[in-house]
Parts: C-alpha cells; structure tokens; sequence
C-alpha cells in the first residue's frame, strides 16, 4: 500500500480519520493502522532538485511494494506516505509538521542537507525518528537523539581510501577540488585525515564549479610532484579533468570519490581511465545481479536508468530498512513509538539491504559500512580491496 | 614553481578551449548587434544542438557527417522558430526591452526543463570518449582537438566577417544594425534580416557547442552556464564590435588560465566577474578595440543604400 499525498483537503480530512481510526484503537500503536505500518518519505517531487527527488521517491515506492508483495511485515502492509519538500527547508518543515502531527508516523525518511538539518528540531521535540538517506555532510551526525543516516558520511569513504593509498606506499598527495560546500568540506577532510596519518599535502588546488578548462591546477598538481592525486570534482567534471591530466602526462595515481563509480566514466575516458581507484558506497549493475535487475526494471517500467543510480539503491532499501525495525517490534509486542523505533534500530543495529549490502547504524549517529575500491583494469572496474569489513 | 614549458603549455590550452567561446561571443554579440536583443534563447539553441548530436551518435548510432549536420538543422529550426513566433511578435507589439529580455530567460528556462525531461540529467559528451590523443611539439603537448577547433572557430568567424563584409545581405545586416528605420526606407525588409541574424546566429553557437560537446561532458544547464562567458566577452568587447568580442573572448580564455601563474586556483573564476565589473564602472562602452571592417561598412551604406530603391526590394534583386 502506498499512497502520496500533498497538502490538500481530502488527504487532510482522511489523515484525519486515520488519525482518529488510530486513537481509537488505544494510541498505543502510533503510525500502526488495523493491519499496516505507517511511515513517512518527505523528498523534492518539485521543484530544481525534482529529477532526483522523484527518482528517489519511485525507488523507495518500489521498495514498499515488494515488501508488501512478499507478504508485508509479519502479514502487515508497510503504508508510505509521500509528501514533497521541495528541498526547501520551509517547505520541508511544514511536510515533517504534517507527518509528526497529523499522520503521527514514528518514523520518516528525508533528505537534502538543508531540509534535514531544518527538521531535525522538530524530530527531536516530538522524539520522532528521522532516517536521513542520501545527504552525507558530516555535521547530520550532531543534530540530536533522533536523526540518525543509513547513508555514509563524508569522511566513511575517504578515510577508507586514504588507509589503502597510505598502506601502499603514497605519502604526499595533491588534492584538486571543486570550489564549493561539498568539495570544500570533502577536501579537508581528505587533507586532515591524510596528516593525520602522516601523509604530507603537497598541492591543494580549487576549481570553479563552472569551469571548462583546467589546466593550471592540473599543471600546479604536476609541479609538486605528488605521489597520488586526488580530485573531489563533480560527476559532470572529474572524467574531463581526468583526461586533461593524463593530457597533460601525469602519469601518478588518480583517486576520486563513489560519485565517479560507473560505467560511463570508463565509456568517456576510454585508455585514460585506466588506473583510477574510487569508493564504492554502492555495488553497481556490474557487480550485482540484483542492481542490474533493479536498473533493468527502471528501463522497461520508465523507458530510462534513474538519475542518481546509487542514491536511488539507498532509497529502495529505506524501507527494508524501517519495516525490519517495525517486524521486531510487532514480535516483542512493544508499542511503536519514536523512542522505541530508535531503541529497535540501535539494538538491530546491522541491516542487509537488498541493494546496498550491510550497514551498522551505530549509537554516535554514524553508519559503518564496508566501503569497496574500485579500480579501473583493462577496461573495467575491478574490486581491489574492502576496507572496513 | 612554472618553468617556459608550464607557462607555454598554460598560454596554448587558453588559446585553444577559446575556440568555443569565440562562437558564443559571436553569436550573443551578433544577435545584440543587428537584431538590438539580449538573446539567451542562445543557450535554448546551444541544447538542442548538442543534445541531437548526442541522440544521432549516441543513442541512434549515427554517423558524425549525418549526426551534426542534423543537429545544426535542428538548431536552425529553433532558431526560426524562436524569431518567427517569438521575436518577431514582440517586436510587432514594440514590447519593452525588459519583456524581451525576460522571454529570452523563459525560452531557454523551459528548453533546459524539457530536455532534462527528456534526456535526465546525467552529463553526456557527443562521442563515447572525451579523450584526445596528444602530440608533443617541444614540451608543449597539443590534444587532437585543439588545432581542428581553432580551425572550425576561427574560419566560421572568418566566413562571418567575409559574409557582412562582401555579401549584398552580410551589408543588409550592417545596415539594420546602423539605423534599422532608415535601411527599411531603402528597401531593405527588416524581418528578413532580423530572421537571418538569428539563423546565423544560431549557427555559431550550434557550431561552438559541438565543439565544447566533443571535449566536454554536457548537462541540461551547461548552456546556461556557458551564456554568462558570452556575455561578458560581448560587453568587454564593446556592445555592437563583432571584433571585440571575439577578441574578449579569447582574451578572457587567457587569463583566466594564465592567472593562476599569479593568483590561487580558486580566485580563477572571479577574475572574470573582477573585470566584467570593472569594465561596466569604468568603461561602459566596453574596451576600446578596432571595429573589423568599419571603414567599409561605411563604404557598404553609401553604396548598397544608394543604389537600393524601395520598389526593388533587396531579396528580390539578390535572386
């Protein structure tokens, strides 16, 4: 069963009802009607950040739909109600208002750094779980008792990257990094855990989000002599700076980060890919036979692969994720609550999700997951090594 | 830090990746020049011609020599359209310059929209690799783009120059960007000139855009993004100084790379925006750069405007 909703004034009226359906049967089972599981996803279903959102939104769809399929959460239907954030922090407040306050739900799932950070008071006033999914700044891990992420932070698959490339012998690097939040914040984290480790930092150079030619950057990084270099670029511009640097001779190794994680990339580089290691966060069509049944569905049902491939995986799962924190709690016959949805996920604590393998959600609000280095061989991406296992 | 080599290498790759901008500078200050119009339905046709290149290569496994000419087709039919059902229009109604500015800003909005629509999202480039051999001439390593770019940019420039310089329209349209009442007193119809703008126009950036396509990955808003260059080049250039626009534009390319022999990497991008402002402050009629062929466009009124009578119109003389 799932149903979306915006803020209209049927839905109002039946959640409403719902509402009053639920007090009815004694309170006690919040976001639980006569034989379902209520929860929320409060995702962009408009506006700029749309062609992601609604990707997402399908995704998880999906996800509630073969849980039901395959007979619910012990016999009970897993119920999702939809409400669009926009990405928009005041819009995103008032979709959580209406979750925690009308429809009551326990738990919701949203997004988007801004949104997550704008509603997470209100989870924690109200003690409602918030599982954020997909933004991964690495301040989502202190925002109170009841935002918790089933998607790494930041520093999970740097950290990881840097263990390998410094155990391999790399002890100086240069770091190319888009100019904005994102590849600022990645970028430091790179440059402190590397020092940390007693790397040496031996180029740091930005580049303009917009920029179309990198040459000066790259040619500073060749300068330095830097045994590796790192870029935390954008999808859209790391393979053409890639193909500019070996252009350019740099003949060191390249690292980037799980966005740059898929085929395309090896397609536009061609002989140039070869050597790169990234993170995976996320096992791609090639490595897993249920990603590619997954990717094949978004064709034949959408005629296309979704925006955001890995993303949509974590969303799919979402609900896997939440209906085994509602299946032990149906067992224990403890009442479903915040509190107790909380209580449930930290004593679950590891999940195996049908597209994106094991996570541990742990007590500090972070997720350990095994994070995989992909290398690009003879053409192909190829696991080199698991690291956090 | 940077040795000759470095810095020749900088000063070559500016030089190239110009080539692109060159274009859109073109294109943005030919619209701005003839037709008196802020055109950012530039990044609309800019799209569309990528994105038909992208779908004949790509998805539809087409040929080059079929895909792009296809493409500028493509881009050609907007371009008309864009004139006939929008411009035109506006024009008829003698519409505020603001309101066109604004449909400028709309079209290519929803162009964007719907292309993301269509094709998603996700960064694509016209052919499958995005990477060029390299030849090394010195220490200088020259990609198997760059000089076929300069070519293509530099020759359509030239044939754009020739064209308003030796052709009974190319006049035309030097005329109408004169005094557009005065040349429609002499016979010249000025929506055929105005719509023939717009295609050539068109063309360039069409052109430019398989150029940055080929080298580049593209998404939805890339055009949009590369507009802001244009502009730019076309207000430092001097509003109305085809010239100076293509000289702004790679003067721009230039510095921007060549700044980071001086400046931090990140201040790159603002150097532009530095000089975009200090330009408007301090010379609002942009740098003062020759105008390519102004001794003859004077020449070309007194002749072409003289001979002309407003019984003959000039499309039918041109047959």
């Amino acid at each position: 069963m799932v149903t979306f909703s915006r803020l209209n004034r049927r839905q109002i009226l039946s959640a409403g009802a719902a509402f009053g359906a639920t007090m009815a049967m004694g309170g006690g089972q919040a976001g639980a009607q006569a034989g379902t599981f209520r929860f929320g996803l409060a995702m962009p279903l408009t506006g700029p950040q749309a062609l992601y959102g609604a990707d997402q939104i399908q995704a998880a769809q999906w996800g509630v739909a073969d849980i039901n399929a395959a007979g619910g959460v012990n016999g009970k239907k897993l119920d999702m109600i939809v409400l669009d954030t926009q990405a928009d922090p005041n819009v995103g407040i008032q979709a959580m208002n209406r979750l925690i306050n009308v429809d009551k739900v326990p738990v919701y799932i949203t997004a988007w750094s801004a949104v997550v950070k704008a509603a997470a008071p209100l989870a924690n006033d109200s003690k409602t779980l918030q599982i954020v999914v997909g933004a991964n700044a690495p301040s989502i891990s202190k925002l109170g008792d009841y935002v918790y992420t089933s998607y790494p932070l930041a520093d999970v698959d740097l950290i990881a990257l840097l263990k390998y490339m410094y155990g391999e012998g790399k002890k100086t690097a240069g770091v190319l990094y888009v100019n904005n939040e994102t590849g600022i914040s990645a970028a430091e984290i790179y440059r402190d855990a590397f020092t940390a480790m007693g790397g040496k930092i031996v180029a740091y150079e930005a580049f303009d989000p917009k920029a179309t030619d990198f040459t000066g950057p790259i040619l500073k990084a060749r300068a330095s002599g830097a045994d590796m270099i790192h870029i935390q670029g954008q999808v859209s511009d790391t393979p053409q700076i890639i193909a500019q640097m070996r252009q350019l001779g740099i003949k060191q190794t390249i690292s980037s980060y799980s966005a740059i994680f898929h085929p395309k990339f090896i397609q536009s580089l061609g002989a140039a890919a070869e050597g790169v290691v990234v993170t995976s966060l996320a096992p791609s069509p090639e490595v897993s036979a249920d990603v590619a049944k997954y990717v094949q569905r978004w064709v034949k049902e959408k005629g296309r692969e979704p925006n955001g491939l890995p993303y949509t995986q974590y969303l799919y799962d979402a609900p896997y994720l939440v209906a085994k924190i509602f299946e032990k709690l149906d067992k224990d016959g403890t009442a479903i609550t915040g509190t107790s949805m909380r209580q449930a996920m930290l004593d679950i604590k590891t999940f195996h999700l049908p597209l994106t393998g094991q996570v541990d959600i742990l007590p500090d609000h972070t997720v350990k997951k095994p994070v995989d280095l992909m290398q690009v061989k003879g053409g192909k991406w190829e696991r080199i090594t698991t690291i956090g296992t | 830090m940077f040795d000759l080599a470095t810095i020749m290498q900088i000063l070559w790759t500016s030089v190239a990746t110009s080539s692109y901008y060159v274009l859109f500078a073109l294109s943005f200050a030919l619209a701005l020049k003839v037709n008196k119009v802020f055109n950012f339905t530039q990044a609309a046709v800019m799209s569309v011609a990528f994105y038909t290149a992208y779908g004949c290569v790509q998805l539809l496994d087409w040929p080059a020599f079929i895909a792009l000419p296809l493409a500028l087709v493509a881009a050609l039919v907007l371009s008309w359209f864009i004139e006939v059902f929008g411009f035109s229009i506006l024009r008829e109604r003698k519409v505020e310059m603001l309101f066109v500015f604004i449909f400028t800003f709309m079209v290519s909005q929803l162009t964007v929209y719907l292309i993301s629509l269509a094709f998603g999202t996700w960064s694509h480039t016209i052919f499958q690799s995005m990477f060029w051999p390299v030849t090394l001439v010195g220490p200088i390593a020259i990609s198997g783009w760059d000089i076929p770019a300069l070519v293509v940019a530099f020759g359509s420039a030239a044939i754009l120059f020739a064209f308003l310089r030796f052709s009974r329209w190319g006049q035309f349209m030097v005329a109408v960007s004169d005094n557009p009442d005065l040349a429609e007193l002499y016979g010249i119809e000025k929506r055929k000139v105005y719509l023939l703008t717009i295609l050539i126009a068109g063309a360039l950036a069409a052109i430019g855009m398989f150029l940055y396509g080929m080298r580049a990955q593209v998404q939805p808003r890339t055009s949009l993004d590369l507009m802001l260059f244009a502009t730019v080049a076309t207000i430092i250039g001097g509003i109305g100084n085809l010239f100076g626009a293509l000289i702004a534009a790679v003067g721009l390319a230039v510095i921007q790379n060549a700044s980071i022999l001086f400046i931090s990497s990140e201040w790159q991008a603002f150097l532009v925006y530095a000089i975009l402002f200090a330009t408007i402050i301090f010379l609002p009629g942009g740098l003062r750069m020759p105008k390519f062929g102004t001794r003859f466009e004077t020449k070309t009124r007194e002749i072409s405007l003289a001979e002309e009578t407003p019984s003959a119109p000039p499309s039918t003389r041109a047959e």
